[in-house]
């Protein structure tokens, strides 16, 4: 089984949805260094766990032996996140749209849909090599106090 | 995700804190939810008032409570939506799917 392992601004996890507030706490520290808004820190918390929620059930299949690697870039303008797995990739256009009536009461499926709404930019990478890169920007600007 | 729950009349109040987010907290509302089912207790209402945010992984759970509980000719209804939690109900349009009410009592009240 991989391991926990945390650097300055990467955490890696293991394929277990178990590690998810592992991730969260470690992202949420960091932003909130930044002195980002609680709204924007929040809508970036959630896409955080949208994007590697996806990465450890679709993507690497909830294998232990797989990890997920989340790096965050942190511009005086901008929160950018890289959620790195090791699946096989997957067709994100595919995925049918959760606000269509027949799909409402549905208990999945909304993941994507909320990354795009709450985010600025979402960009899926499918690597030569294998695995999906997913990268997620927000845009923000920090408040001074005077 | 931490659950307490109360009792009012006859009304169960569940009342999850912190983040909702997938993993363990799947399985505890659910839980809890199914406890009541078999006590024959079929009133839930979700107090939101103390959870920060939840992903799509908490919305699941809150729509898989609703059909668990209207499987059971039960109802399940929501009070406290915070801003954040109703902006999510409201981009993934299930705030047309959810009752829900600004305060607890509004919601008790409602079931008469």
């Amino acid at each position: 089984m991989s391991k926990i392992l945390k650097q300055k601004n990467q955490i890696t996890v293991p394929s277990s949805l178990d590690y998810l507030k592992d991730v969260d706490d470690f992202v949420e520290k960091r932003l909130k260094r930044v002195g980002l808004p609680e709204d924007l820190l929040a809508d970036v918390a959630i896409s955080v766990t949208e994007a590697v929620t996806n990465a450890i059930v679709h993507g690497n299949k909830n294998d232990l032996e797989k990890s997920v690697v989340i790096t965050l870039e942190i511009t005086e303008q901008e929160i950018i996140v890289w959620i790195k797995d090791q699946g096989n990739g997957f067709d994100p256009e595919s995925v049918p749209s959760p606000v269509e009536k027949d799909n409402l009461l549905k208990k999945v499926g909304r993941g994507i849909f909320i990354l795009k709404s709450l985010m600025d930019e979402v960009d899926f990478t499918f690597e030569p090599e294998g695995g999906t890169l997913v990268k997620i920007v927000k845009h923000f600007k920090v408040v001074k106090k005077s | 995700m931490k659950l307490s729950f109360s009792e009012v009349k006859d009304v169960m109040v569940l009342s999850p804190r912190g983040k909702i987010m997938g993993g363990p907290d799947a399985t505890l509302m659910h839980d809890q939810l199914h406890d009541f089912i078999n006590q024959g207790k079929k009133k839930v209402i979700i107090d939101l008032a103390k959870v920060d945010w939840m992903n799509s992984t908490g919305l699941g759970i809150l729509i898989s409570g609703l059909t668990t509980m209207r499987n059971s000719d039960g109802e399940l209804k929501l009070a406290n939506v915070t801003d954040k939690i109703q902006s999510l109900l409201t981009i993934t349009k299930l705030i047309t799917v959810f009752d829900t009410y600004d305060s607890v009592e509004e919601a008790v009240q409602s079931f008469k």
